[in-house]
């Protein structure tokens, strides 16, 4: 079938059965426009107010369904809009593949107009990616890209394609999606060391990263971890990888994780590790890390291993195959007096807040929580309230929980809160967000006030940088440089402005009947809620002190 | 550069698809981690879909792992192989352009058939030399030729082929 370049790239998205993308038209891909306003009865197009929200956004439909998200932006300002957020799933290993316009094959490299070398700019942020200069190479190339992104460990991939290449028609012949790249799987001795480690240990921690949400591995998770009658933490990328119910469930390790998962790792006989690199906000002092226990580690990617810690174990494979042979090798444990131990901590380290009047964070969340019966999809910005979310709302399954992890993106919840809810048109959808972080990016409310998207925009207003002025205080002796914001930003304003409907949150008896009423909207909405501006995310791990030790106020 | 004593030199032999830009994604991806490329060559295989390209790298045991691994992520990356010095043949090609007189002529020759090096070129009060050989050998050549006044060196990194 003779089809232009720009066709083929629909047929090509319909191949792998992408219903939605997300981008900015531009000259360079005024073709591929023109194709998507042909297929727009089966290719839903949203158009975000800047690129960076479109990659966002593809980065929140990816998240939250496991399926490649596709953003499109033209060729120079609009691909280079892209990088952040194609940084951002690079670094947490999100599906996207990003489809670039270019100028004209004969323009490229005379620094033509809106031209930009963007395959060279996003190397080291993507998985793997193409120029594609010949028509004849379009339709195995997009193939490839999806393939590429889906695999192993994914990631995304970029596609530049410059104009005439969309204009120009070639035979096009349906294809079916190329099968994933074969996964990795340890050898039979190395799953016998594992299982012996696993029975030889009294007190065992169950360590889950985001690899569990990626390799759809969270139901064999609860299975192994009841098998091996062992504790739980989660890291930022892997919260609702195991149910935040469960008693088993500590909260997360690390910089802000908490004290319980604290204890567990300086008194446990084996960390085992799964799905997950060992990041620095965990690690907190790499050479004081789980420095009395063996460490095991499963993951996808042999170059997570001994990167940033030396592991005794490592089984390299997926996180879901590498669970299943290990729970036919493992017979059922009991740890109960490990167990119990776990459970005093918990009594003994819960999670609190104080401050001094007003609303507290905590109370917000917990409430948001309890309202939407811990099942909504929330995303967050960067910073405390990206950690408030993590440690006051129960996640139940993994996908539920979007937040920028690797790159710590300011800016990319409210984007991905919209490809979140595009992808599930029935879910609750909740970005919590910051002033700080909605300042960067606040134009996407015009997104989800033109498409209707029933995103809530949950804001912890401290008209602060909370977290950079949490180091502040801590580190530079409460010089708060650059960090009090006190904009006179009205959010409740400028969401209306917008389109968005708005509700405000000045006392704790508001809390509860305002949250009730912005979930009952049923389309987008803002909640301006001011907190206090010394709640402080604690626990907290200061910079080069063991994970063993945070501190629990400051 | 500072090194320690468990630094050591590793020629990291990568078979990549031949494919534009194949060369910046590898030698990006060892600047963007840190690790320091001594020298660098590529060329085409016999299989012309294919390019060698050989790095030289220092560090320690556990650097080399990183590499190895980071490399063979690459999508366009075939294999790579870490070639040990005595499990291999590594050769670099110098081309030493020196002052001669007619006094030092003669024993500028005598050098260049001391060391098997070739003379590419003669002139009024230069000459060029060409030397394959280990990275030691051609040291050695380059102090001896010193004296004489050398105007100009150019040297590969090290090729380098498993036994």
């Amino acid at each position: 079938m003779l089809l232009t370049g720009a066709q083929i790239i629909m047929e090509c998205l319909l191949e792998q059965k992408v219903d939605t993308v997300f981008g900015y038209p531009g000259g360079a891909v005024l073709n591929i426009y023109d194709a998507l306003y042909e297929y727009r009865d089966r290719i839903c197009h949203i158009r975000t107010a800047h690129e960076q929200g479109a990659a966002h956004a593809a980065d929140g439909y990816a998240r939250s369904t496991g399926k490649a998200g596709v953003c499109i932006a033209t060729s120079g300002p609009g691909a280079t809009n892209l990088v952040t957020g194609i940084a951002t799933a690079y670094m947490d290993s999100v599906p996207v593949v990003a489809i670039t316009g270019n100028v004209n094959v004969d323009l490229l490299g005379l620094d033509s107009f809106q031209e930009v070398d963007i395959t060279g700019i996003t190397m080291p942020v993507t998985k793997h990616n193409f120029l594609v200069k010949h028509i004849e190479d379009l339709a195995d190339t997009l193939r490839q890209a999806f393939q590429i992104a889906q695999s192993g460990r994914p990631g995304p991939v970029l596609v530049d394609i410059p104009k005439d290449v969309t204009g120009q028609k070639y035979d096009y012949q349906k294809s079916e999606p190329l099968p994933l790249m074969p996964l990795p799987h340890p050898d039979e001795k190395h799953l016998q060391q594992a299982a012996e480690m696993l029975r030889g240990s009294a007190r065992p921690f169950l360590y889950l990263g985001g690899g569990v949400v990626a390799s759809g591995a969270s139901a064999e998770a609860k299975v192994f971890a009841e098998k091996l009658d062992a504790p739980v933490s989660a890291s930022l990328m892997a919260q609702g990888a195991f149910d935040a119910h469960s008693p088993r469930y500590m909260g997360m390790l690390g910089m802000h994780g908490t004290k319980t998962s604290a204890e567990a790792l300086r008194n446990c006989d084996l960390f085992v590790a799964v799905g997950t690199r060992f990041s620095d906000r965990v690690l907190c002092n790499a050479g004081l890390f789980a420095r009395n226990c063996p460490i095991l580690q499963i993951d996808i990617d042999a170059a997570e291993f001994n990167k940033n810690i030396d592991v005794d174990l490592r089984l390299e494979g997926d996180a879901r195959q590498v669970l299943q042979s290990l729970l036919a090798l493992l017979p059922q444990q009991e740890h109960t007096s490990w167990m119990q131990q776990v459970a005093a901590w918990q009594k003994q380290y819960p999670l609190t807040q104080s401050a001094k009047a007003g609303v507290l964070p905590k109370d917000v969340i917990e409430t948001l929580d309890a309202l939407t019966d811990s099942n909504a999809i929330i995303t967050t910005e960067v910073g405390q309230h990206q950690m408030w979310a993590a440690q006051f709302y129960k996640f139940r399954r993994p996908r539920q929980f979007l937040s920028s992890g690797g790159l710590g993106t300011m800016g990319y919840g409210l984007g991905a809160a919209l490809g979140a809810q595009a992808a599930n048109p029935g879910s609750t959808v909740v970005n919590i967000a910051g002033d700080g972080s909605l300042h960067m990016n606040c134009v996407e409310l015009s997104t989800v006030a033109n498409y209707q998207l029933p995103v809530v925009e949950l804001l912890l207003n401290n008209s602060v940088l909370g977290m950079v002025r949490q180091w502040q205080k801590l580190f530079y002796g409460g010089r708060f440089s650059q960090t009090t914001l006190d904009t006179n930003t009205d959010f409740c304003k400028l969401a209306e402005a917008f389109g968005v409907k708005a509700y405000r949150i000045r006392t704790k008896e508001e809390i509860e009947p305002v949250l009730r009423k912005a979930l009952a909207e049923h389309g987008p909405v803002l909640v301006d809620c001011w907190v206090d501006r010394d709640v402080n995310v604690l626990p907290m791990v200061p910079a080069g002190a063991s994970a063993e030790d945070p501190m629990l106020e400051m | 550069m500072h090194e320690d004593e468990n630094t050591k030199q590793y020629v990291l032999s990568i078979l990549a698809r031949n494919n534009p830009g194949v060369l910046l994604r590898i030698s990006g991806l060892f600047s963007r981690r840190c690790y320091n490329i001594l020298s660098i060559v590529a060329c085409q295989t016999e299989d012309t879909d294919y390019s060698r390209i050989l790095i030289v790298v220092s560090g320690d045991d556990r650097i080399i792992r990183q590499v190895d691994k980071q490399v063979s992520k690459l999508i366009d990356v075939e294999n790579v192989t870490v070639l040990q010095r005595d499990k291999a043949v590594i050769r670099e090609h110098l081309l030493l352009k020196v002052s001669r007189t007619a006094q030092t002529s003669e024993k500028l020759v005598e050098l260049a058939n001391v060391f098997h090096a070739n003379i590419l070129d003669v002139e009024p009060d230069s000459m060029i030399l060409e030397l394959t050989g280990d990275a030691g050998t051609i040291n050695s050549f380059i102090e001896l030729a010193n004296p004489y006044g050398v105007l100009q060196i150019l040297r590969t990194g090290a090729m380098a082929m498993g036994k």
